[in-house]
């Protein structure tokens, strides 16, 4: 197991420069930051001469070169914007995105595993049908909208929670649940298809003839074999959300790495970008290891020291 | 029982979360809230809107710039004009920087040097590049020359030249002072918690005339729905950035305003060095098909300012007899006809995404423009694409604005003056005469020249003339905020409505 873990850990190391490369060429053939950077009656000689200092003369590759080797000693230079050492930047930003992320997720699984499971359990009642109709909606709705459409109820028409910002559990809940709902109506789809296809299985037909308590059949035997996809699922989501809720944030005004990473996008801020691509990925092979070791947890059919 | 106490608990969390949002602050405060956050705070060092917007809260100049291109002592009491190359300043006794350190002509000069620090990479030295230096001559007076006469030399000191504290500086560097910066203005920083707010408390030492509100806190809403709902919750109190859709909901709303100054002035550009815009009559048939009238009732409930040159009708120096084009479709037609293209032409126009009122400006353009059978493709770019794009000539139409400056050195020069700039037009003459106008210094000989340069750019139609249009703060009912034709956010002049 420690073996498998290092192994992959290994890998981490490839996926991570992988990633580093694409976005590093990729965000410089997007253009020039010099000319941002400078008002528009700057002189060719003033362009050259900043170009010159940030380093933008030299061959791309020289300056891949010249930022790995910082990298690797921890230095990722200076946003060309903020003019702050960047790894400040989106280490400040990290816990916002954390917070956003986890509440969303929290919210999704809670409520869209027992929808799941009572569809399943109750499959063609009223109950799975409008659970199933309500998870549509869910999924369906986009979060640009829904988050606008949570605003306008809550916060302008009720007045009950703030418009936007972060601080307290008031800011944090309509951003949640705009994150979170279509993430739980693809819960609550998932947990209800897993879970009738194991309700057929024969060890819960046994499990029923030994006279077990329906709760205890579908909380203990079903459930537990019904979580391998879920974890999958989650563990996959939870790496999205950490870095992908743009516009979540933006409606919201919630200080995450999203939000950061789009402006520096928009503002050519090389090393920002650079930056937070390297420790969204980080965290997305994370949490894709820590599904992986999970899985051993939940499924003891399951094994990576066999695959030696 | 169990039911009951999880119920309670229920209704316990329920009135922590849905606590009032808006109420939970002081009548002292006041809170304004952006489309971006600031990059810094060193002013010296961003030309980003809404990075100077909150700088000039913290930061003072040697003077107030005023709303005609004049100028108002700040933190310089006296000035006289030695000969046409050298000023002799002298400074205010008594001003200290919101640490306690004085501020003296020795300070002056290091702000002055600083702007020119390679280290610095400050956007706004071609600006003050005229100036060749300082001499201190004693504790609080000093000489500032420039290598030719500069009319215009006070009021860019008065804009671009935030005077900081040398010590300080030396002390933390310049990375620290960008986050940390003391000035001499009205408000120091409290504390930066980067991504949510900029808090700035009264500094209760300052010089000048006492602002109303002990603290100003600046936020980032950059969605613009829900800015416009953080202003009619409470929750802010000025909000910059407002679409031309959301004005309607503000001023129906009973609960806020929008600001009567204005700030910002759209324009057509052209290309005129290709085909069909090298030929003056296709460019003068754009500036006759366009309605600016209905653009400006549509889209601006009439209060903008239609142009009829390239200075803003409010700035010293446009020519009074010019009148705006007036929207004469068949006119334009019959020029395009007798240029060449009699069916017309197919065009690009293009707009950048990035900022509110733009688009739907585009868009009306482009209708009235194919009315005439200027049939125009809109091409919306993103700001770095869109600016790339301007400086490699690519556009062929362009829309682009400029602040409603004041003083017509600042942005006719830029613009125009092919030494600044020559991407779409050139003129030998209009060179020569801004040239000309930014040496005179007396006002009234300086006006005539560019009073000339605004009749042959009218004639030459390198742009079609546009408008000025409001800057549009939206402002709560309780407080009194007019903006300023620069478009900063100067919050030193907000006080409660009565």
């Amino acid at each position: 197991m420690l073996r498998y873990i290092l192994k992959r850990l290994w890998h981490t190391v490839y996926v991570v420069i992988g990633i580093s490369m694409i976005s590093f060429f990729f965000i410089h053939l997007s253009g020039d930051p010099v000319l941002l950077m400078l008002p528009g009656d700057a002189s060719d000689q003033e362009i050259e001469e900043l170009r010159g200092q940030l380093g933008f003369n030299d061959p791309l590759y020289v300056q891949y070169v010249r930022f790995v080797s910082k990298a690797i000693r921890g230095d990722f230079g200076e946003s060309l914007y903020y003019h702050v050492p960047v790894m400040e930047l989106v280490i400040e930003r990290l816990p916002a995105s954390l917070e956003l992320a986890l509440a969303a997720m929290v919210f999704a699984l809670v409520l869209g595993v027992p929808i799941g499971i009572i569809s399943a359990v109750r499959r063609g009642s009223m109950l799975d049908m409008g659970g199933m109709f309500g998870a549509l909606l869910g999924l369906s709705m986009p979060h640009f909208w829904l988050g606008i459409m949570l605003m306008l109820l809550f916060s302008v028409q009720l007045g009950w929670l703030p418009t936007s910002g972060r601080g307290t559990m008031a800011h944090l809940l309509l951003p949640a649940i705009s994150l979170g709902l279509s993430l739980m109506a693809m819960f609550a789809r998932l947990t209800r298809s897993v879970m009738l296809e194991v309700l057929s299985l024969d060890y819960i037909r046994t499990a029923r003839a030994k006279g077990l308590m329906e709760e205890i059949v579908i909380a203990k035997h079903a459930l537990k074999n019904a979580l391998i996809p879920l974890v999958t699922v989650a563990g996959m989501q939870f790496g999205f959300l950490i870095g992908g809720t743009v516009i979540i944030e933006t409606v919201f005004a919630w200080p995450g790495l999203g939000r950061l990473v789009v402006q520096a996008i928009f503002s050519r801020d090389y090393p920002l970008v650079q930056a937070i691509v390297f420790v969204l990925s980080l965290l997305f092979v994370g949490m894709n290891l820590l599904v992986d070791i999970l899985y051993v947890y939940l499924d003891p059919q399951i094994s990576y020291s066999e695959e030696k | 029982m169990k039911k009951a106490y999880f119920l309670i608990l229920a209704a316990l969390m329920l009135s922590g979360i849905f606590a009032s949002p808006g109420m939970a602050r002081d009548a002292d405060t006041l809170i304004v809230v952006q489309e971006s956050e600031p990059v810094g705070l060193d002013l010296m060092r961003s030309s980003l809107q809404n990075t100077m917007s909150v700088c000039y809260n913290i930061h003072d100049t040697l003077f107030f710039p005023q709303q005609d291109a004049s100028i108002k002592p700040a933190l310089a009491e006296k000035w006289e004009k030695l000969d046409d190359l050298t000023w002799k300043i002298t400074l205010r006794k008594g001003i200290t920087f919101q640490n306690g350190e004085p501020l003296n002509a020795e300070a002056v000069k290091f702000s002055f040097d600083r702007m020119f620090d390679p280290e610095i990479k400050s956007p706004h030295k071609g600006k003050l590049s005229a100036f060749t230096g300082i001499k201190v001559l004693d504790d609080l007076s000093f000489e500032i020359k420039t290598a030719k006469p500069f009319a215009p030399g006070l009021y860019m000191l008065a804009i671009y030249l935030p005077i900081v504290p040398p010590e300080y500086i030396k002390k933390v560097g310049n990375t620290e002072y960008n986050t940390n910066p003391i000035g001499c203005g009205p408000y120091k920083l409290a504390k930066w918690v980067r991504g949510e707010s900029i808090i700035l408390e009264r500094y209760e030492n300052y010089y000048g005339p006492k602002p109303y509100y002990r603290k100003v806190i600046f936020k980032t809403v950059p969605e613009e729905t829900s800015r416009v709902a953080a202003l009619l919750t409470g929750e802010a109190d000025v909000i910059s950035g407002i679409a031309v859709h959301q004005r309607k909901k503000i001023l129906e709303s009973g609960k806020a305003y929008l600001t009567s100054q204005m700030g910002v002035m759209p324009y057509l550009g052209i290309n005129t060095y290709e085909p069909p815009f090298n030929d003056v009559r296709v460019r003068q048939a754009v500036n006759y098909a366009i309605n600016r009238e209905l653009i400006n009732k549509a889209l601006f409930n009439d209060k903008a300012i239609l142009c009829n040159g390239p200075i803003s009708p409010r700035t010293f120096g446009h020519a009074p007899d010019l009148k705006p084009y007036p929207f004469d479709p068949a006119k334009a037609k019959a020029l395009l006809t007798e240029a060449g293209y009699p069916n017309g032409i197919d065009v690009r126009l293009a707009y950048p995404t990035y900022m509110s009122q733009i688009q739907e400006q585009a868009e009306a353009i482009a209708a009235n423009l194919s009315e005439a059978g200027i049939r125009a493709k809109l091409e919306p770019f993103e700001r770095a694409v869109m600016w790339q794009r301007y400086k490699a000539k690519k556009h062929q139409l362009y829309i682009y604005w400029w602040d409603d400056a004041p003083e017509p050195d600042r942005y006719m020069y830029s613009l125009f003056n092919s030494k600044s700039r020559d991407y779409y037009y050139k003129n030998k003459t209009v060179d020569v005469l801004l040239d000309l106008g930014r040496t005179i210094i007396d006002r009234s000989e300086r006006a005539k020249v560019y009073n000339e340069i605004d009749r042959i750019l009218y004639k030459d139609a390198p742009w079609a003339y546009l408008y000025v249009i409001p800057e549009v703060f939206g402002v709560s009912n309780k407080v009194f905020y007019e903006g300023d034709r620069d478009g900063f956010l100067n919050m030193r002049w907000a006080r409660p409505r009565t």
